[in-house]
């Protein structure tokens, strides 16, 4: 069947073509000794850095392999990866509240050298364990109020500061206009807590208490959380379920007047073929209740795993992918920056109209809380606050319940 | 003076190896892990699972999950079976239609019912407030009671197909001389099944139920990507904690103490089918074999 492989001259044509194929692709192909690879989070936080990775990739003559990762899965992977100290991955993007954990188990290389003092206080400040930066922050997420400003203009009511007037507003608009005065996100876990944290710290409460006892069997948390239902009455129904896809959705489709959300989501808002209401949406600082408003932080860091095979071309990325240029051109693609040079660049302030209103939420930003157990302390306080969502529990139930588990999460992990 | 080694053994050896290496290898290590921390031996993960209250409602969950969709996919996978087997033209047809559901991956059936579960922008809710029902209330996956019912449809959907292939397989197998006799005594059609179809069928429906039993009270998949296990904890699973617990938490310990126990009720669950499956007196000789077998093309 192959007999013809026995005529010498076909033969030596097929292996001289064969070793020119392996030569012209030897010479195009980036030398696979320097290839890095990188894990980012499957979603709009994630684009600005897979763009970045291609184009320093090119410039560099490295191949890049960029792992998508959905948030649920991006911590596991690269959890299990810094533990077992395989080396699959020489760059990771880490949400901020996972640093603690990732450090704690000796996962990461500290930065060969300190960042420079343009970067945001908040965001530097989750980027460091003890004497030691381990990471740089890449993209500057702290929560933002999300209001349609044309309905709030048409019906003659001021910018949302305060947690009572969106509840009236809320009602307002939802009855002249048929749509949800709010959405917002009440699925278990990271969603739940997220979306409830601005309303604890505005209604003076707080996870801990200055002890670091859990403290959210408090009356201020129980009224933020009484307040998070009444909330959830002019939400759309099944929010108990919802995540952020679900409530940007909303947004998108002009069915619901206010949330909170992510700056992250601001391009898309503003985009028309994204978005029926672009450009009548604006972006205000969280609203007050019995404290001043404060948004959550969550900022996305990029570090080098301890284990990674190519540690210097990873750091070289990453110090070249945060540079005041780099972050520049990843904010034009729609990334949240984290300099403030960058924030106070004329040329973007004049392209994003929605920088001021981040760079104030980004600098008054709290981080959650600083513990290697946020993801069981999280998905406890999530499980509970959804419960009271979905009316499972009264908010009384809900917050002792997530107390008590959280201070049995504390006392297993002593 | 040396032993023989028995010459069955040497034969055996290799599919000894590749089942110590592949099933009791893994097993002995999760009971270790099980009953180890970070200080050496200890029972507290097993102490653990008596308190945690997280761990009692999801196993009461996913035992509730289990008898509902095992239910439901029997009864309709027998019906359709039935229906279908009855059919004197069209039948392959139907077939191939039938399965497709279970052709899918679970994570792309999943998908597709998230999008036709959203309350706003979901099909199921369009039709209905086309039939003039107000769908204010119907929540679906978010609902504190509907959100377990809502996964279960979504399992039955995907997994009947499979209850319908083994019963019409079964149906196909029975000889064709019980069922004459049954018509020529005089029986009719509910006599003739409760009394022959039925009897004759119960080897493959005990299989069908061991294996679908078995598949239910791993489920993850589905509940991960509709739910999540909200809302509050009103679909976690076991398999679904034990994921959080491992991956989420890296508390690998009480992962596995939580796996071993899972691994005996499902153990403990089959074993009990199993021996009905056993206790099933054999079938009469078959003298001729009907001739329309099952086809899937």
């Amino acid at each position: 069947m192959i007999h013809f492989l026995f005529v010498p001259s076909l033969r030596i044509g097929i292996i001289g073509a064969s070793v020119t194929l392996v030569l012209l692709a030897g010479c195009s192909r980036p030398d696979s000794n320097k290839a890095l690879t990188i894990a980012v989070n499957a979603g709009v936080e994630g684009s600005a850095l897979k763009a970045a990775a291609r184009e320093w990739g090119e410039l560099r003559n490295t191949r890049i392999e960029v792992v998508e990762l959905p948030y649920a899965n991006l911590f596991e992977k690269e959890s299990l990866d810094l533990q077992s100290r395989t080396g699959a991955y020489d760059v990771i993007m880490l949400d901020d509240p996972w640093f603690p954990k990732l450090v704690a188990d000796g996962g990461l290389t500290p930065l060969p050298r300190e960042p420079d003092g343009d970067f945001l206080a908040s965001t530097l400040a989750v980027c460091r364990s003890a004497a030691n930066f381990y990471a740089l922050p890449y993209v500057g997420n702290s929560q933002l109020f999300f209001y349609r400003k044309d309905l709030f203009d048409r019906y003659k009511l001021g910018a949302p500061d305060h947690w009572q007037k969106v509840l009236e507003d809320g009602k307002t608009i939802g009855a002249g206009e048929k749509i949800f005065g709010y959405v917002m996100r009440a699925a278990p876990g990271n969603s739940a807590v997220t979306d409830f944290m601005p309303l604890l710290w505005a209604f003076g409460g707080d996870i801990f208490d200055p002890q670091g006892r859990p403290n959210l069997a408090s009356p201020e948390a129980i009224d933020a959380l009484r307040f998070m239902v009444e909330l959830g009455k002019i939400s759309p129904p099944g929010y108990a379920g919802f995540n952020a896809a679900e409530v940007s959705a909303q947004l998108l489709q002009g069915t619901a007047a206010m949330s909170i959300n992510w700056p992250a989501w601001i391009a898309a808002m503003d985009d028309p073929s994204k978005s029926k209401v672009p450009g009548r949406i604006a972006f205000a600082p969280m609203p007050s209740a019995r404290m001043p408003g404060v948004a959550e932080l969550g900022a996305w860091l990029v570090a080098v795993p301890a284990a990674s095979p190519h540690r210097d071309a990873a750091f070289d990325f990453i110090y070249w992918a945060t540079d005041p240029a780099q972050m520049t051109q990843a904010a034009l693609r729609g990334n949240p920056p984290t300099r403030r040079s960058v924030f106070q660049s004329p040329n973007l302030k004049k392209n994003f109209r929605a920088f001021p209103a981040q760079l104030a939420a980004l600098e008054a930003a709290r981080p959650r809380p600083r513990t290697t157990q946020w993801n069981e302390i999280e998905n406890a306080f999530g499980v509970s606050l959804s419960q009271a969502n979905s009316g499972a529990a009264s908010p009384e139930e809900a917050m002792q319940r997530a107390n008590r588990e959280i201070t049995a999460i504390l006392e297993r992990s002593k | 003076m040396t032993r023989r080694i028995p010459p069955g053994l040497i034969w055996v050896a290799p599919a000894l190896s590749v089942l110590a290496a592949l099933s009791i290898y893994p097993l002995l290590y999760l009971m270790k892990v099980s009953l180890t921390d970070a200080h050496g031996f200890t029972i507290a993960h097993y102490a653990r699972l008596f308190q945690d209250r997280l761990f009692s409602v999801a196993a009461g969950q996913t035992l509730l999950y289990a008898a509902v969709a095992l239910t439901l996919e029997f009864f309709l996978g027998l019906t359709l079976a039935l229906l279908v087997d009855s059919l004197a033209r069209g039948r392959a047809l139907i077939r191939v239609g039938l399965l497709a559901p279970m052709l899918l991956p679970p994570v792309v059936a999943a998908v597709i019912w998230r999008l036709i579960y959203n309350p706003e922008f979901g099909v199921l809710n369009g039709m209905l407030r086309q039939l003039g029902v107000n769908t204010t209330s119907l929540t679906w996956t978010s609902g504190r009671t509907s959100a377990m019912l809502s996964v279960i449809l979504v399992d039955v959907w995907q997994w009947t197909p499979f209850m319908f292939l083994l019963l019409t397989a079964g149906l196909q197998a029975i000889p064709a001389e019980p069922l004459e006799a049954a018509r020529v005594d005089g029986a009719g059609y509910w006599q003739t099944l409760r009394d022959v179809i039925l009897p004759l069928l119960k080897p493959v429906i005990l299989l069908a139920l061991l294996l679908r039993s078995m598949d239910l009270l791993r489920i993850f998949d589905q509940i991960f990507l509709l739910t999540q296990g909200g809302p509050g904890s009103a679909t976690e699973t076991v398999s679904l904690y034990i994921y959080r617990t491992a991956f989420r938490f890296s508390n690998f310990g009480y992962a596995a103490a939580m796996s071993f126990v899972g691994l005996l009720i499902t153990m403990l669950a089959a074993r009990g089918l199993l021996r009905l499956t056993v206790a099933v007196p054999a079938e009469p000789p078959c003298v001729s074999m009907r001739t329309d077998v099952i086809k899937l093309s």
